[in-house]
């Protein structure tokens, strides 16, 4: 069966498929999901609580997803460029949508020696 | 988890819950439980006979509870009184809207004009309360401080009162609070009103701006931000699904202010320096201001 992030506070519900979230930013007591369509939904939850949601819902298919340094969680499917010296990484679908973040050069060179151990 | 960290999700193992021998426990569990329901139907069919051999018959009658008119509680959390005074802070999403909440706890609120000293450690929280004139700088609506009426007009229905520590919220072309605010030394407001007993009230001003109000729900007081620039009517309809009873609205957009949380931590929004320089800040600028009790 399909999974699906469910994330339901007292008044709402949002259910959205892993492959539509482009990344997660925190922004303190919030959280601000991005997704392929570029709707960004803001989320009453800290950056962590969402990690803690994707491992429990997810399971193992949460592995889609990396956390960051401590303001992102990226769709790891949506990485298209990596600039370590610069501090750049670009999600996008090659298509409709590209994003620029700015995570430590030391996060993203870890992302880079992940992404390239994956190749071997 | 640092800034120069990055980690893989759903790569940790599974929670003791996912072991396989889980289900042999469940498993049990369901037996046992099928087996208790299945012994208690039988003593009750038992004993149904029994009954009706004594040809006794009763319309079993059955009470049923009311159901409480009032089922909305406070936000806030109970907090001793003898606790120093804080502001209670609290997030929350109506309808697509993060609003911050800001609940004061043993303290009290009255009504200043004029720049408030940021040292000062008996405030817990300050936002800008009535608008100011652009054309000569005076106070728009009634305006009442410590007793003393500063302005009369009428160009906003909404009203917010504090007489001898009771906080009043509403929407009322004339009301006997501004007549019992000056003989009791009290304070009073005007502004735009938001809620009006539960109702939404439609203001005109269009266009989106960051919104701050001063809410009573319940017969608690405290007052809401939003996180995002939203329309009136937005910021309306939102504090009407949050149960809140009425509301005025409080100056808005970059008007500076702060609240103190319970680790003396401060929270700011606004522009502080925003009348430096050339431009001063108008004499009249008026505030709500939330002080400890102890």
């Amino acid at each position: 069966m399909k999974k699906y992030l469910v994330i339901s506070t007292a008044t709402d519900l949002v259910r959205v498929a892993p492959e539509k979230i482009v990344y997660i930013s925190s922004d303190g007591n919030y959280s601000t999901l991005v997704l392929a369509n570029d709707e960004t939904r803001v989320l009453t939850l800290q950056l962590g609580q969402v990690e803690r949601l994707i491992e429990s819902q997810l399971g193992k298919e949460g592995n889609t997803f990396i956390r960051i340094g401590r303001s992102h969680i990226i769709n790891r499917s949506y990485i298209y460029y990596i600039n370590v010296s610069r501090q750049k990484l670009v999600l996008s679908d090659n298509d409709r949508f590209s994003h620029m973040l700015n995570p430590s050069k030391e996060a993203l060179g870890q992302l880079k020696e992940l992404l390239e151990r994956d190749l071997r | 988890m640092r800034d120069d960290e990055i980690r893989i999700l759903g790569d940790s193992p599974k929670s003791p819950s996912g072991k396989p021998g889980g289900t042999k426990w469940l498993l049990a569990l369901v037996i046992v439980i099928f087996t208790m329901l299945f012994l208690i139907a039988l003593s009750e069919y038992k004993q149904q006979n029994v009954d009706e051999g004594r040809l006794a018959y009763f319309e079993r009658y059955v009470e049923h509870a009311e159901v409480p008119k009032e089922r909305r509680t406070p936000f806030g959390r109970v907090v001793d009184d003898h606790v120093g005074g804080f502001c209670e802070i609290k997030d929350t999403i109506i309808n697509d809207i993060p609003l911050k909440l800001y609940i004061p706890h043993n303290a009290d609120m009255t009504l200043h004009i004029g720049r408030i000293p940021q040292e000062d450690e008996s405030v817990i929280y300050v936002a800008q309360a009535a608008d100011v004139r652009a054309d000569n700088g005076g106070i728009v609506g009634a305006f009442v401080l410590n007793g003393k009426p500063l302005a009369w007009g009428l160009s906003k229905r909404g009203y917010c009162a504090s007489i001898n520590g009771e906080i009043s919220i509403g929407v009322a072309e004339n009301t006997h609070l501004f007549e019992q605010a000056t003989e009791e030394g009290g304070y009073f407001f005007r502004q735009y009103p938001l809620v009006d007993n539960g109702r939404l009230v439609e203001n005109e001003p269009k266009g989106k701006s960051v919104r701050r109000a001063i809410c009573n729900r319940i017969g608690e007081i405290f007052m809401v931000e939003t996180y995002m620039p939203e329309s009136f009517h937005d910021f309306s309809q939102a504090l009407v699904d949050l149960g809140v009873d009425n509301a005025v609205y409080l100056v808005g957009s970059s008007a500076h202010g702060w609240a103190i949380n319970e680790d003396g931590e401060r929270h700011e929004w606004g522009k502080m320096n925003i009348y430096r320089g050339r431009r001063g800040m108008p004499k009249n600028t008026s505030y709500i201001v939330w002080r400890k009790r102890l």
